[in-house]
């Protein structure tokens, strides 16, 4: 596979060891594109993906942290070099700390800005160029409602997801006329470990505000990554799809 | 990657890549030498250069404007030549001078002296 160019699509997740980086890489290998994905520590997931149907040929997880500039970097360098191409990107990999801002300790707030935006810069960077190359591609940064609309103890990480919304739109202006397309899925609350400090009443309290009325599972968010990642979203650049049950509408 | 690559060598493989992306870009070959500007002679745009930019990365493995130069001070051909001598070939003297920014902190110098004369 080392070296070897293919016409099978190929995509790198970030973060797709567990919640919805794991849908995205089950979504794309059922998809028949080869997968790469990078994530701090391996998972059960992670095994039984390279366990799997293809999974030795098609799958490649490293650890990598998102915090380490130089490996970033370096595993796009080897994800290109591995499979020959990068056809689509999703910057999923984030963290999510709770606190008020004034009493936020400055070490939290570099952390999230780290993992949650320069890593994004740094991988759309890297991907970009690959892009560039092979005359088009697609990257999908994964937002939040939280880039849409106020809400209290998260500000820093509104602030990092509506900084990606604000890289999708100017990124898609910029890489359109090479074919590249930019686009942003911010999720409404969704299960998964990013939410498990949100208490049940709490998460009660949402599904009743949203006019759909449950919180949306982590496939509800997959599928509308997989939509803009196929080419039946060839028109498709500069946008924030929310993926919120119309909380936000 | 390219290895064991002389100056002159480098200069032609620079070279090649701007002839193809101008190709690309026009249609056509186009004539083009060290002096001319990458933007204001040659029409290329700035994602013209990002593309020239990862092109030469490939080829050669080397990206100068990831920590030595800024992108921004390279204007012509010849800047772009010597952006990859200096991370080729550091051996072969100090950073050489950017003219453009040299002219243009000259002149804010100058444009300083005048405003404290008055």
């Amino acid at each position: 596979m080392q070296g070897t160019p293919t016409t099978r699509k190929i995509a790198l997740v970030s973060g797709g060891s567990r919640g919805l980086g794991a849908a995205l890489v089950s979504g794309f290998m059922q998809r028949d594109y080869g997968v790469a994905t990078m994530s701090r520590t391996k998972t059960t997931f992670i095994d039984e993906t390279k366990r799997g149907r293809d999974g030795a040929k098609r799958f490649h997880w490293a650890a990598v942290d998102g915090r380490d500039r130089d490996a970033l970097r370096a595993f796009v360098a080897d994800v290109a070099e591995r499979f020959g191409r990068i056809d689509v990107l999703v910057n999923n990999a984030g963290l999510a700390t709770e606190g008020v801002l004034p009493t936020m300790r400055p070490d939290e707030i570099t952390e999230l800005v780290d993992v949650n935006l320069t890593a994004a810069l740094l991988l759309s960077q890297a991907c970009s160029r690959v892009m560039l190359r092979q005359g088009g591609g697609c990257i999908i940064n994964i937002s939040s409602v939280n880039a849409l609309r106020g809400h209290t103890g998260v500000a820093v990480y509104s602030a990092t997801k509506a900084a990606l919304d604000g890289l999708t739109r100017s990124l898609a202006r910029e890489l359109g006329p090479r074919r590249i397309r930019v686009n942003s899925v911010a999720p409404g609350y969704f299960e998964s470990d990013m939410v498990k400090y949100v208490a049940p009443e709490q998460k009660e309290r949402i599904a009743r505000r949203t006019p759909l009325g449950r919180l949306a599972t982590v496939e509800d968010i997959a599928n509308a990554v997989l939509f803009l990642a196929s080419d039946q979203a060839s028109f498709i650049t500069g946008q924030v799809v929310a993926v919120d049950g119309g909380i936000t509408c | 990657m390219l290895t064991r690559l002389s100056p002159e060598g480098l200069r032609t493989v620079i070279h090649g890549k701007i002839r193809s992306v101008l190709k690309e870009r026009f249609g056509e070959d186009r004539a083009f030498s060290a002096h001319d500007k990458l933007a204001a002679t040659l029409g290329l745009s700035s994602l013209d250069l990002a593309f020239l930019v990862a092109d030469l990365e490939a080829e050669l493995g080397v990206d100068p404007f990831a920590r030595l130069v800024s992108i921004t001070s390279v204007r012509s051909v010849a800047d772009l030549e010597r952006a990859y001598q200096q991370a080729f070939f550091p051996e072969t003297g100090p950073p050489p001078q950017d003219d453009g920014l040299a002219a243009a902190a000259k002149r804010a110098r100058t444009r300083r002296q005048r405003r404290q004369a008055k």
